[in-house]
């Protein structure tokens, strides 16, 4: 039963991938760009933006997916241009671990202050 | 004129608001009879101070009066007279002044509506809710006065943000406002009961209407500046967990626990510390939210022109009430009676427990996601940028138990109810509503990884809701707000999977073929309205079964010099055709975005049901 699984996921992400490089670069640049702040705007994202860098970013992902790059590689190719400040989707390193956790660590307090209030009886 | 007015009549108000509070602060000692007509007539002459104030603000706005800092800023003899009037709140100074009205009118009216509680409560919540009035009228006086004069007299003014001028969004402040600041008479009432010992249900049925109120002009609020965005901004979303977007929902997930807690309160005396604690979170976020927009240190597409100083002051004094309420609350906690009676696992009690739970933390999802990169920035000066990617990997599975305890929870009883009435029939159309959800995803060819009991729950969640309308177990304001909301969900999620877009570069003449439509770019047409230029452009959108012609327009304002992209929209019970266009440098090229997003009008209706479940409620007699 669990090798059917892992086996019906690796499909899953098999034909992801397959799906996502067969797919046309428009739809790409689009899920991309939406990750993307538009730096030089206020609060929107680069595919959001008609300003100038947002289109010369969109030119740019685009180059990149005819150069065969795959989203994350754009991402860190971004990252390491303009720092992290670009990239809507934080990261879980040693500066953000703390983002992720605080709320999860939060609903099991709350889940544990929640069984002492109730009387499992 | 005007301006001297609307200066001393805050001044007037200033020093009324320090009488209250020396009046109401010593009130505890004597309790004289005519100390209520006092109160009522200083507080009467408060708020009629300030609303002349207002009132003479928009005047100067009407007239145009630029010897006014405030309407020089904000205004242009051009605009239409709505927006004119729209400006007054349209901008910092003005919209504190909104702010502080709301405030002191709703005291007045707490106070009036408050005769059967007894003196020592009432007053004592005016004392509570003067403390706020009274920083706010220093924070407008010495920080952002709205009446400086400017000599010599300019003749034109800078003209208001376009993207600011249109309907939704004149009247979204003031009803945001009405939600921001009904939750400050729930946290002084709040204080005032905890002083006074007497958080119980009789204090719960009586301030449950402020409750649902705020809670009413909060989500009402939201939806106004949603839709907002959804035609205004041009991005054809409708949320973009913008930081001055969660701020308004922070308080809502809040007020949201707190319309479930106070029932129980009200109907079974319990969780009364929690009850309080979700009172003061609730104001608190409130006025942290103001902090934040107005601070300027969010980077949003709506935060107003700001400088520093007025951040440091709402900082201070928020830290300072948040001080003040953690003090009360701590040295009269004793004052509560503990009732220690536990609540049983299986009771409507626990249930609405599970739903603070998930609330709260919905709530620390966006707190946390909002402030996280300001700390980070200060703490080691590492800017990042946390948008949907996060709020939708964190909220979105917990949405699976969430729909699941919603659906089968509001059909339990209170103190104690038996686990064998989820029954069998539950069950089926549990299977069922999967097994849809199921035969969906492998339609639609959607690739998340919980979509199927996403949608699964989801789906029960609305079959259940439905099936409750012909149940008696509960009200029927309730099931119209939880049937809005599972309505809301399923909209949301089939918007979300089944959206699609197109976005090329076209020019005049132009055809496009996108997924068996065709896009035409027949026309472009330059119109001159009074204050701005529009350009339209004149699409067709063709498919085998329809034939719509969409004019979308970019307006050329000239005072500010701003371009702003007007989609056209058509709207149908299934879906939305979204259509809007940009200038390109190219020329004669324009960008052309077209967007296909099915069920959108019911995300709107869904919300506007949800809010009219807590209206029924609202006017219920006794319960």
């Amino acid at each position: 039963m669990k090798k059917f699984k892992i086996l019906i996921i690796a499909f899953v992400i098999l034909f992801n991938l397959v799906t996502n490089l067969l797919a046309d670069n428009s739809d790409q640049i689009n899920k991309i760009s939406k990750n993307l702040r538009c730096l030089i705007c206020q609060g929107q994202s680069v595919y959001d933006s008609q300003s100038d860098f947002a289109i010369s970013i969109k030119t740019l992902i685009n180059k990149k997916i005819n150069d065969g790059e795959n989203e994350n590689e754009i991402y860190e190719f971004l990252k390491s241009k303009y720092g992290g400040w670009i990239i809507y989707d934080p990261e879980i390193n040693k500066n953000t671990f703390l983002l992720w956790l605080i709320p999860l660590i939060l609903f099991v307090f709350g889940g544990l202050l929640i069984i002492r209030k109730v009387s499992i009886k | 004129m005007s301006n001297q007015v609307g200066n001393y009549s805050l001044y007037i108000a200033l020093l009324v608001s320090i009488l209250l509070i020396f009046k109401s602060y010593k009130f505890k000692s004597n309790s004289s009879k005519n100390l209520d007509s006092k109160i009522f007539s200083l507080l009467s002459i408060q708020s009629l101070m300030i609303l002349i104030s207002f009132a003479s603000l928009i005047y100067a706005f009407i007239i145009s009066d630029f010897s006014n800092e405030t309407v020089y800023n904000n205004s242009h003899t051009a605009k239409p007279l709505f927006y004119k009037i729209s400006g007054t709140w349209g901008n910092h100074e003005g919209s504190l002044i909104l702010w502080l009205l709301v405030l002191s009118i709703f005291l007045f009216i707490f106070f009036i509506k408050s005769n059967n509680q007894s003196n020592n409560y009432r007053v004592l919540t005016v004392l509570f809710q003067e403390i706020i009035i009274f920083g706010f009228l220093l924070f407008i006086l010495f920080t952002s006065n709205p009446f400086k004069n400017l000599f010599p007299i300019p003749i034109e003014g800078t003209g208001l943000n376009p993207i600011l001028q249109d309907p939704a969004l004149a009247i979204h402040p003031p009803v945001l406002y009405l939600g921001y600041v009904g939750t400050s008479i729930i946290f002084s009432s709040s204080l005032a009961a905890i002083v006074c010992g007497i958080v119980n249900n009789n204090w719960a049925k009586h301030i449950k209407k402020w409750i649902i109120i705020s809670w009413i002009f909060l989500t009402i609020g939201i939806l106004l500046g949603s839709v907002w965005a959804y035609y205004e901004l041009g991005w054809g979303g409708f949320w973009f967990w913008d930081p001055v977007e969660n701020v308004s929902l922070m308080p809502w997930f809040c007020l949201t626990a707190l319309l479930h807690t106070i029932i129980v309160l009200e109907k079974r005396n319990l969780f009364q510390s929690w009850t309080v604690i979700l009172c003061i979170t609730t104001f608190a976020l409130s006025m942290s939210g103001t902090f934040l927009v107005r601070s300027g240190i969010l980077n949003s597409v709506h935060t107003f022109a700001n400088d520093p100083s007025r951040g440091i002051f709402i900082l201070c004094f928020l830290f300072f009430l948040i001080f003040l309420s953690i003090i009360i609350f701590f040295i009269y906690q004793k004052n509560i009676s503990k009732n220690l009676n536990k609540s049983f696992l299986i009771s409507k009690e626990t249930a609405i427990l599970i739903n603070n739970w998930f609330m709260m933390f919905f709530l620390s999802v966006v707190l946390i996601g909002t402030v996280y990169p300001i700390f980070l920035e200060v703490i080691n000066g590492l800017k990042i940028s946390i948008g949907p990617p996060f709020y939708q990997k964190l909220i979105v599975p917990f949405l699976i138990p969430f729909f699941l305890f919603m659906a089968l929870a509001p059909k339990l009883k209170w103190i104690r109810d038996n686990v064998y009435r989820i029954n069998i029939q539950q069950f089926i159309q549990l299977i069922i509503s999967i097994i849809i959800s199921y035969f969906l995803i492998i339609k639609f060819g959607i690739s998340y990884v919980f979509a199927i009991p996403l949608f699964g729950l989801g789906f029960f969640l609305f079959f259940l809701t439905i099936k409750d309308f012909f149940s008696k177990d509960s009200s029927l304001s309730q099931k119209l707000s939880h049937f809005g909301f599972s309505l809301f969900i399923i909209s949301i999620l089939l918007n979300g999977v089944l959206a699609k877009e197109y976005s090329s570069n076209m020019k005049v003449g132009d055809e496009r073929e996108y997924m068996n439509k065709t896009i035409k770019f027949e026309n472009i047409k330059v119109v001159q309205e009074s204050n701005y230029k529009s350009i339209v452009g004149e699409f067709k959108i063709l498919d085998d079964r329809s034939n719509l012609s969409m004019k979308p327009e970019i307006r050329i304002y000239d005072q500010p010099r701003t371009l702003t992209s007007e989609a056209d929209i058509i709207s149908t019970i299934y879906s939305d055709n979204f259509l809007v266009f940009n200038i390109l440098k190219d020329d004669g090229y324009y960008n052309v975005r077209y967007q296909h997003k099915p069920l959108m009008i019911w995300i709107w209706l869904s919300v506007i049901l949800i809010s009219f479940g807590g209206i029924l409620s609202y006017f219920k007699r006794n319960d």
